[in-house]
């Protein structure tokens, strides 16, 4: 009983103890129910979920390395898919955005860190002038700046979640809840999934959605008294509506430029999730809306 | 915008469905700023240390860019670090070395070495199509600094016609390039390399003017000259 005390005391401690439980049921869960196409996507997790929960053991500085890493690595599939890739000047602006908002966040300069994208932006204005140059040049400038806003300003609030006045608990819960939100979105689909939806992700099904966006929701209030107790219930229902809806429409934002694109994945780096990309592309939408969301109307996060 | 407005145009990297080991001997390199950083700290890294090891003599005058092609003799993994430290700056960050997939690209920790130290991009041995590949690439770019040992192995002393017809007739400038001291440096077959040897490269002029079919002798005869 005092060992399940103290985790349950620590958000850390609850959510890796609770990360290791969740594997356990979903492995018996996938083979319960035998869906062979889950298994590689749940080998790639026994790396995934060390990737995630170390750096978050490790501090601040260390988490804040990590997410502008993935941030800087997810932006060059954006970039090798979208051809954006082999225009450099642009890459190497929105990668310098990229450090310069999550330092902001580390330093937790709030003004700096939300006015970061608009000198990122600045800077990339000149690039064309400077390369003197027309051809495409606006269709590289947008998508640096669809770039910048993703990958650097909206993944940059995962850096921020890091110092929150209300401990690490926030953080966990964008990171967790989103994670498994997708998970189970892909487990009830496989299981139960019928009807498909949108063209945007022709797999996705209208059970295998909604089913993940409820049980996100019941799951959210389990998790609530740990990551953050001071939220009434029904601002709980809320963070719980964020990571189960939100979540989806990043993974549809972002399958939307794979699609345009023509291809299937933004890379290989996880078999059976894809790329970092597919991978992270939940949390662009659920850590700016419930940072932003939840901090305006339950105080500063 | 009156024209039809504007429209936007993705254009996914050719590269995109490739495995990161295959990327990493590509030829010619796709962009990745990340490799280039990388290859640049590994070619630095290794010129370094082969300088601080070995008396470096270069004979010869480098050849000349955009684009170039060495032949040459080839008897030590310590070739390709000789040649890299003979070169001037300029060239190393353009050179590729052509290196045998199935031995080099294989295996990752292989493949990391030889492409990030060595500048090493893959040449297909068992490939048929491989050489009319290479005539298509090499004919298609206009800049480069290719290093190939046309023996194909480091126990064979013989030039190999292939890769050298192929270069010969794309049009690129083929410079002789002779290595001596690296056999005694690092023979084939032992485990590590003996320090503070002596090596010696020797640039030749370049092979122009001569006909495909003579340029393996005149190559090999540059070899015995100045390698022996």
């Amino acid at each position: 009983m005092e060992v399940a005390r103290a985790i349950l005391a620590d958000p850390l401690r609850s959510y890796t103890a609770a990360a290791l439980v969740v594997m356990v049921v979903l492995a018996g869960v996938v083979s319960a129910a035998r869906i062979g196409a889950a298994w590689t996507p749940m080998r790639t997790w026994l790396l995934i979920l060390p990737a995630l929960l170390v750096p978050i053991w490790l501090g601040a500085g260390a988490w804040t390395l990590f997410v502008t890493a993935i941030s800087i690595f997810g932006f060059k599939e954006f970039g090798r898919v979208s051809g954006l890739y082999a225009e450099r000047p642009f890459v190497l602006v929105v990668y310098a955005g990229i450090v310069a908002i999550n330092l902001a966040a580390y330093l937790r300069l709030d003004g700096e860190f939300l006015v970061a994208p608009f000198w990122t932006i600045l800077v990339l204005t000149l690039v064309p002038i400077a390369l003197n140059r027309t051809a495409d040049t606006l269709q590289w400038f947008a998508l640096s700046v669809v770039g910048l806003t993703f990958y650097g300003f909206f993944l940059g609030h995962l850096s921020w979640l890091a110092q929150t006045p209300f401990g690490i608990g926030p953080l966990l819960y964008v990171v967790f809840a989103t994670q498994l939100n997708d998970v189970l979105a892909f487990l009830f689909g496989k299981r139960f999934g019928r009807r498909r939806w949108t063209t945007l992700s022709p797999n996705k099904t209208l059970e295998g959605s909604l089913l993940a966006a409820a049980t996100t929701v019941a799951l959210t209030f389990v998790q609530a008294p740990v990551a953050f107790p001071h939220v009434p219930p029904w601002g709980v229902l809320l963070a719980g509506l964020i990571v189960g809806i939100g979540g989806q429409v990043g993974d549809l934002t972002m399958a939307l430029v794979k699609r345009s694109a023509g291809v299937k994945d933004f890379g290989r780096l996880l078999p059976g999730h894809g790329g970092i990309t597919d991978r992270v592309n939940s949390l662009m939408i659920t850590a700016p809306v419930f940072v932003h969301g939840m901090g305006f109307l339950f105080g500063r996060f | 915008m009156s024209g039809g407005g504007i429209r936007f145009e993705y254009r996914p990297l050719p590269d995109l469905d490739r495995a990161f080991i295959e990327r990493l001997g590509d030829y010619p390199r796709g962009p990745d700023i990340g490799l280039e950083v990388l290859r640049a700290i590994g070619r630095s890294l290794a010129v370094a240390l082969f300088r601080l090891q070995f008396r470096l003599e270069v004979v010869g005058r480098p050849p000349e860019l955009p684009r170039v092609a060495m032949a040459a003799n080839h008897a030590s993994h310590l070739d390709t670090l000789a040649v890299l430290a003979a070169l001037p700056r300029r060239h190393g960050r353009g050179l590729a070395v052509l290196a045998a997939r199935d031995y080099f690209f294989r295996r990752w920790e292989r493949a990391a070495a030889a492409a990030l130290v060595a500048q090493a991009v893959a040449f297909d041995r068992q490939r048929y199509t491989e050489l009319r590949e290479w005539s298509r690439r090499l004919a298609a770019q206009q800049r480069g600094c290719l290093l190939f040992y046309p023996s194909g192995s480091r126990r064979e002393r013989r030039a190999q016609r292939g890769m050298l017809l192929v270069v010969a007739r794309s049009g690129w400038p083929l410079v002789p390039v002779a290595i001596s001291g690296t056999r005694e440096a690092w023979p084939v077959g032992a485990r590590v390399w003996r320090p503070f040897r002596r090596i010696r490269v020797v640039f030749g002029e370049p092979l122009t003017d001569v006909p495909a079919a003579e340029v393996e002798q005149r190559l090999e005869a540059f070899w015995r000259e100045h390698a022996g």
